[in-house]
């Protein structure tokens, strides 16, 4: 009996207090993410959440009369539980809120009118800067950059001033509230009490097993990739909510705080995503899957994506996730990035990609052949790395 | 301009209440609150994003306080406790 006893305490330890109750050390997060990338490639798509979320904003505009077409080829105006591509959306929501119920992390965060104010205008910036940069933060530079389009490493150049601009917004606004605290006249009050355990694991379990349910639901109807798709969205959800792999965050620290070290880590991820992603391109296996045009728009569009994703707390995905994790500034990014980006075939006259506004995609591994191609990648990633070091350096010379 | 709530609970002790104020706020915020803080004086910052039980004591680390403990006070809302 008491071997079993022991059985059972190392379970609880691995998979109960290892995986839910302790953040997940970020190597962890950072390889998992490159994994189950390379793995949903050669499954049937790589990550990207955005233009799922525009076609969802023209969804909506279509439901009102208003006829107006999806703003990404890829993403075809459909009712949504009919798109595969939405099945990654809806199992990060899923995931997410499993997740964070499991871990007793799940909290509608409310805030003041600012902080609302600062979701609306953060989650337009993010709307328009994914149609114009194409598409968001994830598939944009971090799956892009492993698909080898050069676009990838050409968006750092508007996401990290972008992030810069929307970090020091951020940080006046609190350290002006901060400032005005005064120790000596603060009102006698009573410590925070303890809250007795929660239901939320049980809720968290129950999520987990609707996620179940709904994955059986599209395989009986004969749809298992819609299943699968469903399944590695909410294994990225749990991933992204365990590890707390923010990409706005990775952006905006390495300028606000000199800290780089999220993206350096995302920049691992990256490394050991390319590899795979060029074994499986190489053998002529979708060569163009997230290779997208490149001009003045990439950067354009990156920044303007960059300070939106900074203010409304979240790039495409982060908003995403944390709206699943109870966080009212997310829902309203998220509403506001799908009608404004939802909207841009009405105001643009065209698709993205298509018209004046659009450069030609171009593949570093179609150009250049996927060695060299896949080399050119590790180089900027070094580069990138060696600069990041470089900015770092400065906060350690302060001191 | 949003206030941070702030009480005194003892001599030399007080609680910050940043819940309700979203990532990154209660790092950005820490720097600052901390240099106010006198010497010895301790400061329970409850905060309600779940980064903040990892990002706010490494900024308080930085600047040389003590962080004797951080615990979960509910669901998704958690104590750091830091002394200067």
């Amino acid at each position: 009996m008491e071997r079993w006893n022991k059985v059972y305490d190392d379970i609880v330890t691995v998979f109960y207090r290892s995986l839910w109750k302790k953040a997940w050390p970020l190597w962890a997060g950072a390889l998992a993410l490159a994994f189950a990338n390379i793995f949903m490639f050669a499954y049937a798509r790589a990550l990207g959440v955005f233009p799922q979320m525009a076609m969802w904003g023209s969804w909506i505009y279509n439901l009102m009369d208003i006829k107006v077409d999806a703003p990404f080829t890829a993403v075809p105006l459909r009712p949504l539980h009919l798109d595969i591509h939405s099945m990654i959306n809806f199992g990060i929501i899923l995931g997410v809120a499993m997740a964070s119920f499991i871990s007793e992390e799940f909290k509608i965060r409310k805030e003041d009118w600012r902080g609302y104010a600062a979701a609306l205008v953060g989650g337009i910036f993010m709307g328009f800067g994914t149609v114009i940069m194409i598409p968001c933060n994830v598939g944009g530079f971090y799956t892009a950059i492993m698909a080898l389009s050069l676009s990838g490493p050409v968006t750092v150049l508007g996401l990290l001033p972008g992030a810069y601009l929307g970090g020091l917004f951020l940080k006046r606004q609190v350290t002006k509230a901060a400032d005005a605290v005064d120790f000596s006249a603060a009102p006698i009050g009573k410590p925070a009490k303890k809250v007795r355990a929660s239901l939320q694991p049980y809720i968290g379990v129950a999520i987990g097993i609707l996620i179940a349910m709904v994955a059986l639901m599209f395989f009986s109807m004969g749809k298992p990739k819609f299943t699968g798709l469903l399944l590695f969205g909410a294994f990225f959800g749990v991933i992204f909510q365990r590890s707390r792999l923010c990409f706005a965050s990775a952006f905006r620290e390495i300028l606000i705080s000199r800290n780089g070290t999220l993206m350096k880590w995302i920049l691992l991820s990256i490394a050991i995503g390319t590899i795979g992603f060029a074994i499986l391109k190489s053998q002529g296996y979708q060569p163009m899957h997230f290779v997208f045009p490149l001009g003045l728009h990439t950067v354009g569009g990156g920044f303007i994506f960059g300070i939106g994703m900074v203010i409304a707390g979240g790039c495409g995905v982060g908003i995403l996730w944390r709206s699943a994790e109870g966080y009212v500034r997310a829902w309203i990014a998220v509403a506001a990035g799908m009608l404004s980006s939802g909207a841009w075939v009405l105001i643009y006259g065209n698709q993205v990609g298509r018209g004046w506004l659009y450069g030609k995609p171009f593949s570093l591994g179609e150009e250049f052949g996927w060695f060299w191609g896949t080399t050119l990648v590790f180089l900027f990633l070094a580069s990138f790395y060696i600069f990041i070091t470089w900015v770092e350096a400065k906060k350690n010379e302060k001191n | 301009m949003r206030k941070i709530k702030t009480f005194k609970i003892s001599d030399k002790h007080y609680q910050v209440d940043m819940r309700g104020w979203v990532c990154p706020y209660p790092k950005y915020a820490v720097e600052s609150l901390v240099k106010k803080l006198n010497d010895g004086n301790q400061m329970d910052l409850l905060v309600d994003c779940p980064s903040a039980p990892d990002d706010v004591p490494r900024v308080a680390l930085a600047m040389g306080c003590s962080i004797p403990e951080v615990t979960q006070i509910g669901g998704g809302e958690w104590k750091i406790v830091i002394i200067k």
